[in-house]
């Protein structure tokens, strides 16, 4: 055994990263993510390019509110969670699909070291995806906000923290839901199915119970997010309040779940076996 | 367990209710070993278990002493080269090779250099940077054998590698597994196609619906085989008419006529020369419709050899 | 003659007729897709809501007898059956059948594409057209099994029950729920054929096609409230449903949209599915 393996898994996890990043990031197949990931962006400089062109005062406070609900109730739960079922999913099974994964598990690399490396190859292809479509689209924000007012917002209004806050919370959800999906990915044959489960169970979460509300990722991303989003439409009234889980316990409960499901994961790779005759 | 040796005991895999291979007792000394059978018989399940992309429902398998379920171990010094025809997107030959050192923990110069005398030993450096989904059957081939073959392994197992490959290319590729054999390698094949087997192995391991029904040297087997004559099954209008005048030929050691009445059975010790002697004997009346070898399959080796075709074990 | 000629006989047997040929596609389909256990069980779930509708169907027309036994005698049935009734049920009807598309759609092409499996079909006497029908055919028995054929089995129950002039009075009901049904299984059946042959991996499809409902429906949205417009209601698929199926059950309710608009985004959908398949299945392979 070697004695120092953990420069041999550093050197392992690093060739892994080379070979998958490059696989999400510039795959013509992966343009679909980057169009989930902008979309919100290319709709917000619209409105700032508009806005410019009209001569219209922005309204920081509205605009912020927008944001805010466009993040929590379209970026989180249907772009980050389909981004991230899209490039997770596709780690392992994508690649059984391929009948490409042997060439991976004829390295003399542990299955272990093969998990996080994919794993982690995931979370970067998809925080850098998803945080600069976040960033882009804060940037539209404040483009069309007079330059004094944005950078008292930013520096003393409290700005600058709501900025890190969304693209800290957008990286957690790409944590998050990618250790979901990857675990999904070992347990079902047609991960679509969960998922779709998971996408429903995250869309009811308002109208849960406060207990239900925490087993799921959305309750402590929303718990995350700097400014609060108001819930609209035909069944807000059904919507349970609940107390948001505070950073310091939303943040390492999120690590947490999705520690453990990447130790799950773990022990099914280790007995995966390469059969793609049934996939 | 041997360390020097590859060992299989009591190995069954079960694919649910499919059985894959059974109960197979397995000693592998270095050298060239061919895996010999039919479609379905089991070499790849066989080879699948020994490199650990599957894991037997029953027994132990060692490959030099290390167990298959320990890839960071086994494939220091374990190459292998699939039949799957697929690769990684978008990558060129070189990548593919290059990338797939880097898992060894390799550093950058290091790869680069296996990865180029990989390449270099399959013939493969002018289309080094191709992308391998422009390559020919061939190449794909070679690419993959360079793959395998780039870490420089100690043991080479190889499932179906002369597939596709040009004759010029196969005599090269042959001579190739011939120096790793030498150089004290263990080198695995596995095909369908007996006399393949035969010019390359040292050793061969006969397996039928997943059982093993032969192993030993080559020599023993081809010599059993040779004990039968071949059997050529002639179609005709008049089979009766035909099984006459083939009575007179001294090669001919058997005839008799087809059950369905419309062809003859025949069999011969030297097949080569009734061919010759045939297109004389074939004389106006005699409406020839085919001929065509019944039993140079390795079923027939099978029946031979064992006295079952292979198929029903 | 060389031997190998003699020795070859062509295929000389009767041939199917060409119109039924596509046939052969779903019959093989469904044996496979009956097999899966989850499958079978989904699809006799989706007899359920119409029982539950065939009991208040029953309920609403027994309601005399009901009342004089709970001395309600000359109250109205809480339930009317009626347009809304059977919109209610399309709206029972019509996710399952999504569900079932999300299932079975995304397999039908994507497995032939990634195996290339493609020419084996084309070589034959078997057109493209053939073949898009055939995978559809899959789709569109099994979807009307579960939403029109009941549906107006249904209708049929409540024709016979309340007899008089009801059936002649509401016989635009029917054209609903057929036309109603219809339009649905074409659509989902079209996108999942489309996104089946343009993805090639059927879990990628399935999720491909959940996002185009629910993601578009979300992007929607958020067009409304940022560019403070209302057509972004235009890409939400279950709104543009919802409109139309009002408008052929006669229902006045006003949405933000208009049923032309709602109308065109369909056929642009139709179209733009029809399309990709067109690009997509060719018997010639391009290698990148």
């Amino acid at each position: 055994m070697n004695p120092r393996p953990w420069n041999l898994w550093r050197a392992q996890v690093e060739a892994i990263l080379r070979l998958e990043i490059r696989k999400t990031l510039l795959a013509r197949r992966g343009l679909w993510i980057y169009l989930l990931a902008f979309a919100p962006a290319v709709l917000l400089w619209i409105h700032a390019g508009l806005n410019l062109r009209h001569g219209r005062v922005c309204d920081l406070g509205k605009d912020s509110l927008i944001f805010a609900a466009m993040f929590q109730f379209f970026y989180l739960r249907l772009a980050i969670f389909f981004g991230c079922v899209g490039v997770f999913m596709n780690l392992f099974r994508g690649e059984m699909l391929e009948k490409s994964l042997h060439y991976y598990l004829l390295a003399p690399v542990r299955r272990e070291v093969l998990l996080v490396g994919k794993y982690l190859s995931g979370v970067i292809a998809t925080s850098a995806i998803f945080c600069s479509g976040t960033a882009l689209a804060l940037a539209a924000l404040f483009v069309h906000v007079p330059r004094a007012a944005a950078e008292h917002y930013l520096f003393a209004g409290g700005g600058l923290g709501h900025v890190l806050g969304y693209l800290g919370t957008a990286a957690l959800a790409c944590v998050g839901y990618g250790g979901v999906f990857l675990v999904m990915s070992f347990l079902f044959r047609n991960p679509i199915i969960p998922a779709a489960l998971v996408l429903v169970w995250e869309s009811m979460n308002p109208f849960l119970p406060s207990l239900l509300k925490k087993i799921s990722v959305i309750f402590y991303l929303q718990s995350l997010c700097p400014v609060p989003a108001p819930i609209h439409g035909d069944w807000s009234f059904l919507a349970v309040v609940t107390e948001p889980a505070p950073a310091y316990l939303a943040v390492p409960g999120l690590l947490l779940v999705t520690f453990a499901g990447l130790l799950l994961a773990a022990r099914k790779v280790r007995r995966l076996e390469i059969n793609y005759g049934t996939e | 367990m041997s360390e020097r040796e590859i060992v299989f005991e009591n190995v069954s895999k079960f694919y649910g209710e499919v059985l894959g291979v059974n109960r197979v007792n397995l000693t592998i000394p270095p050298g060239i070993t061919g895996l010999v059978g039919p479609n379905g018989s089991g070499k790849t399940t066989l080879m699948n278990l020994m490199t650990g992309l599957l894991r037997p429902s029953r027994g132990r398998i060692s490959v030099l002493g290390v167990a298959p379920d320990q890839p960071e171990l086994l494939f220091r010094f374990l190459g292998y080269c699939t039949q799957f025809d697929s690769f990684p997107r978008g990558m060129t030959g070189y990548q593919f090779v290059y990338s797939y050192l880097r898992l060894h923990g390799k550093p950058d110069k290091e790869s680069a250099e296996m990865a180029w005398h990989a390449l270099e030993r399959v013939k493969l450096t002018d289309a080094a940077h191709r992308k391998i989904a422009a390559y020919s059957k061939g190449m794909r081939q070679r690419i993959k054998l360079a793959q395998a073959l780039s870490p420089c392994p100690l043991v080479l197992v190889l499932d179906e590698p002369l597939n596709g490959l040009d004759p010029l290319v196969r005599a090269e590729t042959i001579a190739l597994f011939r120096a790793l054999a030498e150089e004290g390698q263990h080198v695995i094949i596995s095909s369908h196609i007996l006399h393949e087997v035969d010019a390359i192995s040292d050793q061969v391991i006969l397996l039928s619906s997943g059982y093993v029904v032969a192993e030993g040297q080559i020599h023993g087997v081809r010599t059993e085989v040779e004990d039968h004559p071949m059997q050529i099954l002639i179609r005709c209008s008049k089979p009766a008419h035909l099984a006459s005048r083939i009575f007179d030929l001294d090669t001919v050691v058997e005839a008799r006529v087809h059950n369905d009445g419309k062809g003859l059975l025949v069999r011969t010790r030297e097949p080569e020369r009734f061919y010759l002697m045939l297109n004389r004997l074939v004389v106006d009346g005699i409406d020839l419709e085919s001929v065509a070898p019944a039993d140079d399959d390795v079923h027939s080796v099978y029946e031979y050899l064992i006295g079952t075709d292979g198929g029903s074990i | 003659m060389a031997v190998y000629k003699r020795s070859y006989r062509g295929y000389a047997g009767p041939l199917t007729e060409e119109w039924s040929r596509f046939a052969i596609i779903p019959r093989y389909a469904y044996r496979g897709l009956f097999q899966s256990k989850i499958m079978t069980a989904f699809f006799v779930l989706c007899f359920v809501a119409p029982l539950v509708f065939l009991f208040l169907i029953y309920f609403a027309n027994s309601w005399g007898r009901i009342a004089a036994i709970i001395n309600e005698r000359g109250s109205a049935s809480p339930i009317g059956i009626n347009g809304e009734f059977f919109i209610a049920y399309l709206g029972f009807q019509c996710p399952l059948a999504f569900i079932l598309t999300a299932f079975i759609g995304p397999g039908l092409i994507s497995g032939d594409l990634a195996n290339r499996a493609l020419t084996l079909y084309l070589a034959r006497p078997f057109s493209r057209t053939e073949y898009v029908i055939g995978k559809m055919s899959v789709l569109l028995v099994l979807l009307s099994l579960i939403t029109w054929v009941p549906g107006l089995i249904l209708f049929s129950v409540q024709a016979a029950l309340a007899g008089g002039g009801w059936l002649s009075q509401n016989l635009w009901i029917a054209w609903g729920i057929f036309a109603g049904s219809w339009i649905w299984i074409l659509v989902i059946s079209l996108l999942a054929l489309a996104l089946s042959a343009w993805v090639k991996w059927r879990i990628a499809a399935g999720a491909l096609l959940l996002a185009i409902f629910f993601v578009a429906a979300g992007f929607g949205e958020a067009i409304n409230a940022v560019l403070d417009v209302r057509w972004g209601k235009l890409i939400n698929l279950g709104y543009v449903f919802t409109i139309i199926w009002h408008s052929l059950f006669r229902l006045r309710d006003s949405f933000e949209i208009s049923p032309a608009s709602a109308w065109v985004m369909l056929a642009l959908i139709c179209g733009a599915c029809l399309a990709l398949l067109s690009r997509k299945l060719r018997a010639i392979e391009v290698v990148r």
